[in-house]
C-alpha cells in the first residue's frame, strides 16, 4: 500500500470557484470540471507510516490503553484537535531496540506460520528416513497393518471432517451496498444553520436564546463538519416541519433511492429478498419501515422483517449481525437486504439544554442499503467476524446518552459529560473481544507475554502492550460520530491520520449520519481506489446504551466502478480540516 | 404555520405564511463580494416587484418543489444574492471618521428567503380591485437589519390564490443592484426552469472602493439621512403605500399628440404623474429623475447603474403647466448627478428623499420572467424604503402598448391622486 510521496500544497477547504475571473487570494486549487478519475492516493500530511508493518514507530499513547481488565481509568478529555502526535519511545534511539526492530518481521513470520514452520523439519525428517529406509520395507510395514486400523486411520479423519464442514457456520457474504446520494437542494451551509437556529421561535414560547446559539455557533466551528451537509427539507423550514408526514417523506426519500441504488448495482430483484432488517433509532411508525419497503417494492410475502428502533448509533452492525443470524436458519443462498439510515426530521430540539444541543450540530442525513447472501456469486465482501459488547449494566454507561425532556419540556437527546470516558471503556471491552479473533499469533504472543511480565514483575517496569491492530486490518471505518471520538480512537488504537481519514472526510462531507456513516467511510475507501482484494476492514460503531459494535469484512473483490455518495465530491478530498472554521 | 396562531386571519387577506430557505447547490468558498460607492447610496431602499400567473393547468403545475428546485444551480451563478452583509472590520477610515465601518457582502451561502403564503380570493378580482397597498401583501416587507448579519438580501413570496392564480413577489435590497439587474436576475432563474442554459453571469471587474471627498454636502437629487446603524431603513413620517394603475394606449397617443416633438414615452407619462401629484400637493418644483440607460451599462450582472438626476421646473408652476412642456423638459433639462450621488460619504435617500422622484423603468424585461412558456399577466415594481415626497416608477405592461405605472406616496395623497387620475 504505497503512499505517493508528492509535495502538495496545504490549502483550505477546496471549493468550486465561481466565474469570478478576479480570483481573490493565492494560486486556486485545482477543480475537477474535467471529471477526471478520482486522485491517486494521496495524503496531505506527511508521510509518517508509510508501511503497515512499521509499526515499531507506532504512535504509543501517553495514557496506555489496558486491555487486560476493564479497570476505570480516565481517558483525556478529548479536546486535543489536528493531527496525531506522535509520541515515540526514548528508549527507541538505543541500539538494542533497532535490532529489536529489525528482528520483528522474521519474529512475525515465525509465529504466524507457526505451523508450518514446525512442519516443515517434520516433513523433511519423515522424507529422509523413508528415502532411508527404502520402498520395499515400507511397503511390507504397510501390509503389516491390521486392516481394522487402516480403517479406522481413514474413516475418522474423514467423518470429522465431514461433520466439522456440515456443522460450522455458513459464511455470509456482502453482494453489494449503496449509501443515499446526497441532493444538493438539502445543502446546509453552517451560515444558514445558524441563521435558522436564531430564527426558530415556537408558539410555547421557549425560543433557542443567544447563549445557545453562541454556543452551537462553536460546536459547529469545530465539530469538523463542511458545509456541503444536507438536512431534509422539512428542516430547511423556519420553524423547521417536525410531523409525521414530513417524517415520512425524509424516509422514503433516503431509503428509497438507497435501495433503487442498490438493486440496480447487483441485478437482482425485489421477489428474490427473503430477509429484510432495518434499523432507524428515533422514528418507529406504523406501519414499520420494513412495511414501507414491502409496499413499495413488491416483495413475497413470506419475507422474514425486522424493524430495530432505539438502538443507537451502532444498530447498522447490529442489523448486519442479526441480518447473519437469519441466514444461518434460511434457505442455501438466500438474501438479506439491510437498511440502516436515522430520520432526522422529527428531532430538531428546540430547547436551550446545552448538552441537548449538540445532536443538532452534528446529525445529518444519511442511509445505506446493504445485500448480504450466503452464496458467494457477484459477492464482494466477506463476513468475517461481528462482536458486540454492551456496558448498560453499569449506570453511568446507561445514561451516557439519554433521550428525555428537557426542564421546559422539549425532547432531546442528553449527552452526559464523561461520554468520552465511557465510549473508551465500551471501546477496551470490543477490543478485548475481538483482539483474539482477529490479531495473528505473533500479536497475540507479545501481549500474552506482556500480560505475564507485568503480572509477575509489577505494573511499573512494563507498559502494556497495545496491539498493532494493523496487522490485523488494512482499513478502518470508525463511526464518524464527531471530530472528538475519532480523534480519541486514533489516539487509543494507535492510528495514523490515513487510517482515520476516511472517518474524517465522511464526517466532514456527510456529518454525522449515525448508523450508516461507516458505509459512507467505506465507500470513500473504495472511491479513492484504495481497496484490494484481500484487504481486511474493521467496522466499530458506537452508540447509546453504551454500545460498542465491531464487525470484520474481507473483501473479495474491489468496486466495478465510480458510482456512490463520492462520485461528485472524492476529486476534493482529502481536505484539510481547520482547528475552527471560519464562517 | 406559526405565524398565524392567535392572529385573526382578515377574510381576502393573504395568511399562511411558511419560510424556508434555499442556498447555492455548491460550496463558494471564503469570499467577499466588495460594494461599490453607488451600490451603498441605494442602500436604504428596497424593490418589491410582484409577477401575476393566470390559473390554468400550467399555474396548477407550478408547485413550490418546481420554483425551488431551479434556484439552487440559480444561486450558484448569483452567489452574491445570497450572501449576507458584514463590515470591513479593517476599515481604518472609518475608525477615524467616527462611522461605522464599510459594509461589504460575505458571500457565506446563507441563501435567500422564501415564503408561502395563501389568499382567498380570486386573482382577476384582486386585481381588478386596485386596492393601494396590495403590492405590500404579496412581497415579504423585511427589510436588512436590525440584525443585519442575518438579514437576507431577498425574499421571494409565492402567493397562491384560491383559483389557482400565482402571484411572485420579490422583495430586492437595492443594495445589491438596480432593477435593471434584478430583472434580468430573476429572468435567469426563469430560463433555468425552462431547461434552458442561460448566459454566464460577470460579475466582474469587481466594485473597487472609490475615495469620496469628505464634507461635502449632499447633491440636489438626493436627501442627507441618518447617520443610519444597522436597521437600513429611515421610517417615513407619514404611511406610505404603493399604489399601481394602468396608462391606457389611448391616452399615450393623446398625450403624445398634444406634445408638439416626438417625446418618449417616459417623458410623457412622468410629466403627467408629476403635474397631477403637483395639483394634489401643491409645489413639487423640483424632481429627482432616476433613469435606466441600457447602452452605458458595463455589462456587470449586479449593479446600481443608474442615472441619477434632478429638473427643475423653471418659471410657472407644474401644476398649471403643460404636459408637454414637463415632458420636454424631463427630456432635456436633467442635471445628472450619478456621480456626486455615489461619491457622497454619508447616507441619503435617494427616491423620495429629496423630491418626487420618476423613476424609468422603460428598457426593463419584466415580462420575460416567463414560467413553463407561461407569460405573466400582470407585473408591477413598487418600492420600499422611500421617502415622504413620493415615488413613481413608470414600467412596460403586458402587451407593450401602455404602461404601468406604480405611485408610492403616502396613504393620504392616493385617494386624490385616484380621484384626479379618474379626471384625466
Amino acid at each position: 500500500m504505497a503512499l505517493c510521496h508528492l509535495p502538495l500544497p496545504r490549502w483550505s477547504a477546496q471549493c468550486r470557484l465561481r466565474s469570478m475571473t478576479a480570483t481573490k487570494g493565492p494560486l486556486a486549487p485545482p477543480t475537477c470540471a474535467d471529471n477526471s478519475p478520482p486522485c491517486p492516493d494521496v495524503s496531505l500530511n506527511p508521510p509518517i507510516l508509510s508501511r503497515p508493518q512499521d509499526h515499531t514507530l507506532a504512535y504509543l499513547p501517553s495514557e496506555p490503553l489496558s486491555l487486560s481488565l476493564p479497570r476505570t481509568h480516565s481517558l483525556h478529555s478529548a479536546t486535543r484537535l489536528g493531527s496525531t502526535r506522535l509520541a515515540a519511545r526514548s528508549s527507541m534511539a538505543s541500539p538494542g531496540a533497532q535490532q529489536l526492530k529489525q528482528l520483528k518481521p522474521l519474529y512475525q513470520h515465525v509465529v504466524n506460520n507457526f505451523v508450518a514452520v514446525l512442519a516443515a523439519p517434520v516433513a523433511v525428517a519423515a522424507a529422509i528416513t523413508a528415502a532411508r529406509v527404502g520402498p520395499d520395507e515400507l511397503l511390507a510395514r504397510l501390509h503389516a497393518l491390521r486392516a481394522a486400523h487402516v480403517f479406522l486411520a481413514v474413516f475418522v479423519p474423514a467423518a470429522a471432517a465431514t461433520l466439522y464442514l456440515m456443522l460450522r457456520p455458513r459464511s455470509v457474504y456482502l453482494v453489494d451496498y449503496a449509501c443515499f446520494r446526497t441532493k444538493p437542494n438539502c445543502r446546509v451551509p453552517f451560515s444558514t444553520f445558524l441563521e435558522h437556529a436564531k430564527l426558530v421561535t415556537f408558539v410555547e414560547g421557549a425560543s433557542i436564546d443567544e447563549r445557545s446559539v453562541r454556543f452551537m455557533t462553536r460546536l459547529l466551528e469545530r465539530s469538523g463538519l463542511g458545509e456541503e451537509t444536507c438536512l431534509p427539507p422539512a428542516h430547511h423550514y423556519i420553524p423547521p416541519y417536525r410531523n409525521m408526514e414530513a417524517s415520512r417523506a425524509e424516509v422514503e426519500l433516503v431509503i428509497f433511492s438507497a435501495i433503487d441504488d442498490l438493486l440496480a448495482k447487483t441485478g437482482i430483484s425485489p421477489a428474490a429478498i427473503d430477509i429484510l432488517v432495518v434499523n432507524c433509532s428515533l422514528f418507529a411508525p406504523i406501519p414499520s419501515f420494513t412495511d414501507m419497503i414491502i409496499h413499495r417494492y413488491g416483495m413475497r410475502r413470506d419475507v422474514r422483517n425486522v424493524h430495530l428502533s432505539g438502538m443507537g448509533c451502532s444498530a447498522g452492525l447490529i442489523s448486519v449481525g442479526l441480518a447473519r443470524n437469519l441466514l444461518q436458519v434460511a434457505p442455501r443462498g438466500a438474501h438479506a437486504l439491510v437498511v440502516s439510515t436515522e430520520t432526522i426530521t422529527p428531532n430538531y430540539y428546540v430547547g436551550k439544554e446545552r448538552a441537548m444541543l449538540l445532536p443538532n450540530c452534528l446529525f445529518r442525513m444519511g442511509g445505506a442499503a446493504l445485500l448480504l447472501s450466503t452464496s458467494r456469486a457477484k459477492a464482494r465482501f466477506r463476513l468475517a467476524r461481528v462482536v458486540r459488547t454492551l456496558t448498560g449494566a453499569q449506570d453511568s454507561a446507561y445514561r451516557c446518552v439519554f433521550q428525555e425532556e428537557d426542564g421546559e419540556g422539549h425532547r432531546g437527546i442528553n449527552l452526559s459529560k464523561d461520554l468520552m470516558t465511557i465510549a473508551g471503556d465500551a471501546l477496551k471491552a470490543n477490543i478485548t473481544a475481538i483482539g483474539p479473533l482477529v490479531l495473528p499469533a505473533s500479536e497475540q504472543l507479545l501481549f500474552a507475554m506482556s500480560f505475564i511480565a507485568r503480572r509477575v514483575f509489577g505494573g511499573g517496569k512494563f507498559k502494556p502492550y497495545l496491539p498493532d491492530f494493523r496487522t490485523a486490518f488494512e482499513h478502518f471505518c470508525i463511526h464518524a460520530g464527531g471530530r472528538a471520538v475519532i480523534d480519541e480512537l486514533q489516539r487509543s488504537l494507535g492510528l495514523s491520520d490515513q487510517d482515520v481519514e476516511a472517518s474524517r472526510m465522511a464526517l466532514h462531507r456527510f456529518g454525522n449520519t449515525s448508523s450508516s456513516s461507516v458505509w459512507y467511510e467505506l465507500a470513500y475507501i473504495e472511491a479513492k481506489g484504495r481497496m484490494r482484494r484481500g484487504d481486511r476492514v474493521w467496522m466499530i460503531g458506537f452508540g447509546s446504551g453504551f454500545k460498542c459494535n465491531s464487525a470484520a469484512w474481507e473483501c473479495i473483490a474491489p468496486p466495478r466502478n465510480a458510482e456512490g455518495p463520492w462520485e461528485d465530491s472524492i476529486c476534493r478530498y482529502p481536505v484539510d480540516i481547520p482547528e475552527v472554521l471560519k464562517h | 404555520m406559526v405565524y398565524e396562531q392567535g392572529e385573526e386571519v382578515l377574510p381576502g387577506a393573504v395568511h399562511g405564511h411558511r419560510l424556508s430557505t434555499v442556498v447555492p447547490s455548491s460550496v463558494t468558498g471564503e469570499v467577499d463580494y466588495p460594494l461599490s460607492d453607488a451600490d451603498l447610496a441605494f442602500k436604504l431602499h428596497y424593490l418589491r416587484g410582484v409577477y401575476y400567473y393566470p390559473p390554468g393547468d400550467v399555474t396548477r403545475g407550478i408547485t413550490t418543489k418546481v420554483i425551488k428546485d431551479p434556484m439552487f444551480p440559480w444561486l450558484d451563478d448569483y452567489f452574491p444574492v445570497a450572501g449576507r452583509v458584514r463590515r470591513d472590520a479593517a476599515d481604518v477610515a472609518a475608525g477615524e471618521g467616527g462611522h461605522p465601518p464599510r459594509p461589504y457582502i460575505k458571500c457565506n451561502d446563507c441563501g435567500v428567503r422564501i415564503v408561502e403564503a395563501k389568499c382567498d380570493r380570486d386573482m382577476a378580482e384582486w386585481l381588478r380591485d386596485e386596492a393601494p397597498g396590495r403590492l405590500s401583501q404579496l412581497c415579504y416587507d423585511k427589510v436588512l437589519g436590525p440584525e443585519l448579519f442575518f438579514s437576507p438580501l431577498l425574499y421571494v413570496q409565492i402567493t397562491n390564490f384560491k383559483c389557482g392564480g400565482l402571484a411572485l413577489g420579490f422583495s430586492w435590497a437595492h443594495l445589491i443592484g438596480d432593477v435593471a439587474s434584478a430583472a434580468t436576475c430573476f429572468n435567469k432563474w426563469a430560463q433555468i426552469l425552462s431547461g434552458k442554459k442561460p448566459e454566464p453571469t460577470v460579475l466582474t471587474p469587481e466594485n473597487m472602493p472609490g475615495h469620496s471627498p469628505a464634507g461635502a454636502t449632499a447633491p440636489r437629487s438626493v436627501k442627507q439621512v441618518g447617520p443610519i446603524e444597522d436597521h437600513w431603513i429611515v421610517p417615513a413620517g407619514r404611511d406610505m403605500a404603493c399604489y399601481s394603475f394602468h396608462v391606457t394606449e389611448p391616452t399615450l397617443k393623446k398625450l403624445q399628440q398634444q406634445a408638439a416633438v416626438a417625446t418618449g414615452t417616459f417623458e410623457l407619462v412622468a410629466a403627467l404623474m408629476w403635474q397631477t401629484v403637483a395639483k394634489i400637493r401643491g409645489g413639487v418644483e423640483t424632481v429627482t429623475v432616476v433613469k435606466n440607460d441600457a447602452a452605458a451599462r458595463s455589462g456587470r450582472a449586479l449593479a446600481n447603474e443608474m442615472k441619477v438626476g434632478y429638473v427643475e421646473a423653471s418659471g410657472s408652476s407644474p401644476a398649471k403647466a403643460d404636459v408637454a412642456e414637463l415632458a420636454a423638459l424631463l427630456a432635456k433639462g436633467v442635471v445628472d448627478e450619478t456621480a456626486a450621488v455615489a461619491a457622497f460619504p454619508g447616507d441619503v435617500l435617494v427616491y423620495g428623499g429629496a423630491h418626487l422622484t420618476l423613476v424609468d423603468m422603460e428598457q426593463v424585461d419584466v415580462y420575460g420572467l416567463e414560467i413553463k412558456g407561461q407569460r405573466p399577466v400582470h407585473v408591477e415594481y413598487g418600492m420600499d424604503g422611500v421617502g415622504e415626497e413620493g415615488a413613481v416608477l413608470v414600467q412596460p405592461d403586458a402587451d407593450g402598448r401602455g404602461r404601468t405605472v406604480t405611485a408610492v406616496l403616502p396613504r393620504d395623497e392616493i385617494g386624490s391622486l385616484r380621484a384626479a387620475l379618474q379626471d384625466a
